[in-house]
């Protein structure tokens, strides 16, 4: 870092006396390396390292304003932790259901991206208008309209088709696209059992999440499928595939690095998301007074967990994805 | 190519080529192999299987903008009346009016135009500067650097909310401006203060895009990189030989090169930003300045208690969120093609 300024005119000759000092032609490229690094460097130890630091100490501390400028932190140790846990009587379920939820919701949003991008990559009429609108969610349904659909009553009045029924007499209250009873009855002679069944019905109700949440999945899933070789496919429909064999021998094994990519942005989309129930509520403690330190605490406690949850699930993935071998 | 006569067979002769037509089966039979068979079969079934389902999927996606901007132009009377769900029987414009009347909705538009302007611009290059280094050169610690820049996207921002607010409301580098002001020993004292106070300003998100930290800027960094990790280096090679510096390479080669690229993440930049409500309402705290969340609130005059006042709240809300999605559509409609085109030359894939 110290002798970056030098290398600027050392690159123009350099081509010349390659062949003599190859290493030094790296060594004074790489300086240039740090330069164009450096604002990520800069701004890391000014701001966001500090930035973590900070974090860190304040769940472990208590903060006091100074009037005048200026604030005193008051180290309590894990004080915060323990409220936390045990005083407030909310954080631990809403921490549980939220993890279950996130760990249902990453292979249905995984699933659904990855079926949506095969269907998307197949030539057919229209691909481009279907395109457009399903990444309308990637640019549109971020941030603040997020929030606003969260406290939505105008989308649950729309599909609800009881609203005008009622007037009419009848006792159908449900809001839902399709009814529990009805998928019940479907599976009346399978024993899949009741948690399974919740499960589907309940992907099948929030259909309108997944399909918010899995557009830039959809878009890394369609790249890949796109980076295919199509020759692979060729020598294989010679040698007599079927679509169905292709797609579980050829595309899946191609595009498994990314499904395992697909699946960490997933947990880690769906943690930062505005609409996961534990960021909620931390932002609900962040604006109670004095509630900055445990909101602290709780945010880095839910971190770690799902960092282990990323851990776990990209450790077993990536026993068994399969990486052909390219040469840059 | 339906040439009914069999009698020519040579149809064209010059000097170097030569068209030739072959005796063919006859039409008839040629549309009986191609559609009566059972691969044309499953594909009809598999094309109109695909066709309902990507139709139904469009609707889930549309249909929420379609109840909103239909419920915004309802007047307080379509909510009273069960009959109306989506075409209202009393169409009005009031709801806009109020709220662009009482919400300040010219001036939040204007300033979010410039904040988001500025760190989109400032995001899409400081992204592709960094991404380069990354892509194109090896250089010691540049593995742990990237793992850092992984972990800027890993760490959600939530969780760093507070200590950045701190940060940015008493602003100071590495302890230098304590140290100068006399935070650290009375004897000096060069400033007259200890620390700034950013809060308030475009400063926060200023510093943040300039140092490639703002919102999902990780991603950014990591889309460019791969980018740039498929560009031939001869393209570079060259340019060294015919006497560029790496600066020269960068903008001379290099960033006409990744222009659709950049738009893309420009796009993504601009975006976020702009309906982005976390950096606005932690750094923004207490000030004058209007940006777009300042938008979604009730107009006063149009707060009214009535059996269906929640439905009209709801729907006066839906009607500030698409007055502030308005402009971002026209941007979307322009640049959704790049969109899916950058992520694939992106090549996130390898």
């Amino acid at each position: 870092m110290n002798n970056v300024q030098q290398a600027p005119q050392a690159m123009t000759a350099a081509p010349k006396k390659k062949k003599k000092k190859v290493a030094s032609l790296d060594a004074k490229k790489s300086r240039m390396g740090w330069v164009f690094v450096l604002p990520f460097i800069i701004g890391f130890v000014i701001i966001y390292a500090p930035i973590v630091y900070d974090s860190i100490l304040y769940s472990f501390t208590k903060i006091n304003i100074v009037t005048g400028g200026g604030y005193r932190l008051t180290w309590v140790g894990l004080e915060n932790y323990q409220e936390a846990l045990f005083v407030d009587s909310t954080f631990v379920t809403t921490l549980t259901s939220g993890i279950k939820q996130l760990i249902f919701d990453i292979p249905a949003i995984v699933i659904f991206s990855l079926f949506m991008a095969v269907m998307m990559n197949a030539k057919m009429v229209g691909r481009a208008a279907f395109r457009a609108i399903f990444f309308i969610p990637v640019i549109l349904s971020t941030g603040l309209i997020d929030k606003i659909d969260q406290s939505n009553q105008m989308l649950s009045y729309m599909s609800d088709t009881s609203a005008v029924d009622m007037g009419e007499g009848t006792t159908s209250t449900s809001t839902e696209i399709i009814n529990a009873m009805d998928i019940q009855r479907l599976f009346q002679n399978m024993v899949i059992g009741e948690e399974l069944l919740n499960y589907v019905v309940g992907l099948v109700n929030d259909i309108y999440d997944i399909v918010n949440r899995s557009g830039v999945q959809m878009l890394i899933f369609l790249a890949a499928l796109q980076s295919i070789s199509p020759a692979i496919y060729e020598s294989c429909s010679i040698d007599g595939a079927t679509q169905w064999e292709t797609f579980w021998k050829i595309t899946l094994p191609m595009i498994s690095p990314m499904i395992l990519v697909n699946t960490v942005y997933t947990v880690i989309d769906a943690f930062t998301s505005a609409d996961n129930q534990v960021m909620n509520y931390i932002d609900q403690v962040y604006d109670q007074p004095s509630g900055n330190v445990l909101s602290s605490a709780m945010s880095w406690m839910y971190f770690i967990i799902v960092m282990l949850i990323i851990a776990a699930v990209a450790g077993v993935l990536s026993a068994y994805t399969f990486y052909q071998r390219q040469e840059r | 190519m339906n040439s009914q006569n069999t009698a020519p067979k040579v149809m064209k002769e010059t000097k170097n080529s030569i068209r030739v037509e072959f005796d063919r089966t006859s039409k008839k039979e040629r549309m009986r192999i191609k559609y009566l068979s059972g691969s044309f079969v499953v594909s009809v079934v598999w094309a109109i299987f695909r066709y309902v389902l990507l139709i139904g999927l469009a609707y889930v996606v549309l249909m929420p903008f379609f109840s909103k901007i239909t419920g915004s132009f309802m007047s307080p009377d379509d909510f009273i009346d069960v009959t109306v769900k989506y075409i209202p029987k009393y169409p009005t414009l009031d709801t806009y009016k109020a709220i662009i009347e009482e919400s300040g909705y010219w001036e939040a538009c204007l300033n979010t135009l410039a904040l988001s302007l500025f760190c989109g611009v400032v995001q899409t290059f400081i992204c592709s500067l960094i991404g380069y280094g990354f892509a194109k050169f090896k250089f010691r610690g540049s593995g742990l650097l990237f793992l850092l820049v992984v972990l800027t996207m890993v760490i959600p921002h939530q969780t760093l909310q507070l200590s950045m607010f701190m940060k940015f409301r008493y602003f100071d580098i590495l302890g230098i401006f304590n140290f100068l002001g006399g935070g650290v020993s009375e004897s000096i004292e060069l400033l007259s203060f200890t620390s700034i106070n950013l809060n308030n300003s475009y400063w926060p998100l200023a510093l943040l895009s300039l140092t490639g930290l703002a919102y999902r800027n990780g991603l950014y960094i990591f889309m460019m990189r791969q980018f740039y990790r498929g560009v031939p280096d001869e393209l570079e090679e060259s340019a060294y030989l015919d006497g560029c510096g790496t600066m020269m390479t960068y903008f001379r080669i290099i960033i006409p090169l990744s222009i659709p690229m950049m738009i893309t993440i420009f796009l993504f930049a601009f975006c976020w930003q702009w309906t982005d409500d976390f950096y606005t309402t932690v750094f923004f705290t207490s000030s004058g300045m209007k940006l777009m969340p300042d938008i979604i609130m009730t107009p006063k005059s149009l707060d009214t208690e009535f059996a269906a006042g929640d439905l009209y709240i709801s729907a006066i809300r839906n009607t500030c969120g698409l007055l502030v999605i308005a402009p971002l559509i026209v941007v979307y409609l322009f640049g959704q093609r790049y969109l899916v085109q950058g992520i694939e030359r992106s090549g996130i894939v390898g």
